[in-house]
């Protein structure tokens, strides 16, 4: 069986029943990978995950485009994720924004996140819908990714 | 999405997770599909209500402390008791929500049951596809393109962001391993806490089934696998804790 590490998108485990509550301070941006997929027109509707949709106007230097995609909550915290690009080719993905309820969730996301980068870059046509037995983090990740490539028009 | 066409994409923080939908409305508007995404997720904030252990006041809390009977409670409680029973029975007693500490717990088959529901709600709409994916525990029917089923990632267990393999789905995937969250497995034979696998991936075409069977196989690792392979239908993939694989056949593995 071949075996092809693409990406990202994501799910749990864990249990049922839990809390989506959080108090917070504001934790260091980590270096972000991302997914690349998805060319859903993003036609969101109902009540949203999201705790503001946080509708940043791309921004254009040149042929270099950025934007930064709502803020999610994923079980234990929120993150945002920053994409950059050139032309339709994603060049960065970062995440300018994690707060986490307490330091163990953190840290399971400073693990989580660096790692998808490489993955991510390296991976711009996977074509997959969903990832069974993945996690809380990188499930917020994939959908604040999605809102900011809707900005960017990049499919 | 696997798609350039209109999919139709929510997320809805519930259950503890996020469940995310991805809906190909077809012949239906887009209005049409935001309807019946917001039904969908309204039978799940039921199911939450009905089967949270968190909320003393839920009526599977007040059924595990012996508060309620359980012709006293909303129907769908002994429907889902009925499914554990024979999620027990087909798994050889690895599935045991009786064997939990506190009383009766269908936390391991609840989640997958709730998706099926929502899903269930997509479908009497008309929608022409879709995918609800209830923090990993992912439902599907239709095509997310013509021809082609939904593809979904398993996550490798210990390379963060990684998939082991990707699966073209036709109905129902569950996976469970002992990886972000720690432990959470029991054997319901010792009491004590078991894994037996890394990751545990089931697929069938009954979503609560398979998410049963994907705890029991996680639980019970190589042993389970020989079970799995005697249900109809059912199909488990298993990564053991050395990295080595097996699976029952029948999994449909894409890459």
């Amino acid at each position: 069986m071949k075996r092809a590490p693409l990406f990202v998108l994501a799910g749990t485990i864990a249990g049922f029943a839990g809390v989506l509550s959080f108090h917070t301070g504001p934790v260091t941006p980590a270096a972000l990978a991302v997914p690349a997929s998805h060319a859903g027109d993003g036609a969101h509707s109902g009540r949203r995950a999201t705790a503001a949709p946080a509708r940043h106007r791309a921004a254009r230097t040149g042929g270099v485009r950025s934007a930064v995609g709502a803020t999610e909550q994923f079980g234990y915290g929120q993150l945002a994720v920053k994409v950059t690009a050139s032309g339709n080719r994603i060049t960065n993905v970062t995440v300018p924004a994690i707060q986490t309820a307490e330091p163990y969730s953190q840290q399971l996301a400073s693990q989580v996140i660096p790692t998808l980068r490489s993955e991510v870059l390296s991976g711009q046509n996977a074509r997959i819908s969903g990832v069974s037995g993945a996690t809380y983090t990188s499930q917020a990740y994939a959908m604040s990714l999605q809102a900011a490539l809707d900005q960017l028009h990049i499919k | 999405m696997a798609t350039d066409g209109p999919v139709v994409s929510h997320a809805e923080a519930v259950m503890g997770t996020v469940v995310s939908f991805a809906v190909v409305p077809g012949g239906q508007s887009g209005q049409a599909a935001a309807r019946a995404i917001e039904a969908a997720c309204a039978a799940l904030h039921r199911a939450d209500a009905t089967f949270s252990t968190w909320d003393p006041q839920s009526p599977v809390s007040r059924l595990r402390r012996g508060a309620a009977a359980l012709r006293e409670l909303p129907v769908e409680v002994a429907e889902v008791l009925d499914l554990c029973e024979e999620a027990r029975k087909a798994s050889g007693g690895w599935f045991d929500p009786w064997a939990i500490p506190g009383g009766v717990d269908p936390t391991g088959l609840v989640k997958g049951w709730a998706v099926e529901q929502a899903l269930a709600v997509l479908r009497e709409a008309g929608i022409e596809a879709a995918m609800v994916n209830g923090g990993g525990d992912i439902a599907v029917f239709g095509a997310a393109v013509p021809g082609q089923g939904w593809r979904v990632g398993i996550r490798h267990p210990w390379r963060a962001g990684a998939l082991a393999c990707i699966l073209e789905v036709q109905a129902a995937v569950a996976t469970s391993g002992s990886y972000e969250r720690g432990a959470h497995l029991l054997n319901p034979f010792t009491g004590q806490p078991a894994s037996r696998a890394a990751s545990a991936t089931i697929t069938g075409p009954s979503l609560a089934m398979a998410d049963a069977l994907a705890t029991a196989l996680a639980a019970g690792g190589d042993e389970v696998l020989g079970i799995v392979a005697g249900l109809d239908g059912y199909a488990g993939y298993l990564i053991r804790a050395d990295g080595s694989e097996a699976d029952t056949g029948g999994i449909p593995f894409v890459s």
